[in-house]
């Protein structure tokens, strides 16, 4: 394996990939182009590095999958041949960002027609065409909901009951996760 | 007028829609001929819809819409018909008026999401809001009523009940 290639190369940047691999999850543009800066500055080509990292990368993706401890990895890397220092140094880098890592997986899970944003506006409806003179509160609420790539926008109107009926639920909703806190 | 139930069920109709039928079904029961009929529950209609446009709740209000000349008890008759009847219209009228879908039912469900492709094992909850709403005034061969379901992170369903509390504050200074 390659592994054995880059165990003269990794050393002291190791902590700047981990910075790469926090993004893994988002650009892998920015990581590519990383790379290929790292390729230069070493006097390597930039071919074999990428394909490096993607064998690489293979094992926090794998243990933020499986939730695993910051000695699961350490024991997984010297399996797979990487030398005591560096599956320390890895490891342990590991087990720092772990937080963030898996927060980051976390988000990227399935939402079917995730709330975006909640736009409203209320005033009070002073006529109408039947009615010269009313003085009724109504509540208007746009929501958007990301439909697949794009956004669509639901427009409602609320009486006042149905106000204090939605925010009474959406209370009783909130009061339901918060037993998951 | 054959009786007084007659002349209030006129009314009420009138009130509604005017259509051939009602002019049919007038002339048969007052027994008058189909123009005098039509004319009839035309301006029983425009009455009507001028007392509840102009909000005459008063008797002497009504009356005062009446020429001088007109049969007394009729008048009266009429009048305590209109006002009977008047809540209701207005009631109906606000419920019909022109408006963004109303929302009619809320539910909600709250669930642990356990695992997903990225992570085999989580405890992440998430509420699930479906939301049906009524257009009370639909375009033509459109659905009035329609259903929207929503998905909310913890996150956002905290910024939702930001969103309204903000709101009920204002309310609370605009209604008190």
């Amino acid at each position: 394996m390659q592994l054995h290639f880059a165990k003269d190369v990794l050393p002291d940047s190791v902590g700047t990939d981990f910075q790469n691999l926090n993004k893994f999850n988002e650009q892998t543009d920015r990581f590519v182009q990383q790379l290929t800066e790292f390729a230069g500055e070493h006097g390597m080509s930039a071919g074999p590095l990428r394909n490096l990292m993607k064998s690489v990368l293979l094992v926090p993706q794998g243990a933020l999958k499986k939730n695993l401890t910051t000695e699961q990895v350490k024991e997984d890397l010297l399996t797979l041949g990487l030398n005591d220092e560096k599956a320390a140094h890895f490891s342990s880098q590991w087990g720092q960002h772990y937080a963030a890592l898996s927060r980051l997986a976390v988000g990227q899970t399935l939402m079917v027609n995730q709330l975006v944003d909640m736009e409203w506006k209320f005033g009070v409806t002073v006529g109408t065409s039947e009615i010269q003179k009313v003085g009724n509160i109504f509540l208007q609420l746009k929501l958007v909901v990301r439909k697949g790539n794009s956004t669509e926008n639901v427009f409602m109107e609320l009486t006042l009951p149905q106000f204090y009926n939605f925010l009474h639920e959406m209370e009783r909703a909130k009061a339901s996760m918060e037993c998951f806190a | 007028a054959p009786s007084k139930d007659a002349v209030k069920d006129v009314c009420v109709q009138s009130h509604r829609t005017l259509n051939r039928k009602l002019t049919e079904n007038t002339a048969a029961t007052f027994s008058i001929p189909a123009a005098q009929a039509a004319q009839l529950v035309q301006s029983l209609h425009t009455l009507s819809h001028h007392v509840l446009f102009y909000n005459l709740t008063s008797p002497d209000q009504i009356l005062a819409v009446f020429p001088e000349s007109f049969h007394s008890n009729l008048k009266n008759l009429i009048t305590k018909i209109l006002l009977e009847n008047s809540p209701a219209w207005r009631t109906e009228a606000l419920s019909h008026q022109v408006s963004l879908p109303q929302l009619k039912e809320l539910d909600w469900r709250v669930d642990l999401v356990t695992s997903s492709d990225s992570v085999s094992r989580m405890a992440v909850p998430t509420c699930l809001v479906q939301l049906k709403m009524e257009d009370p005034c639909p375009s033509a061969g459109g659905e009035p009523v329609s259903t929207v379901t929503v998905e909310l992170s913890r996150e956002s369903l905290d910024t939702i009940l930001d969103g309204l509390g903000r709101i009920r504050d204002q309310l609370a200074v605009v209604a008190g």
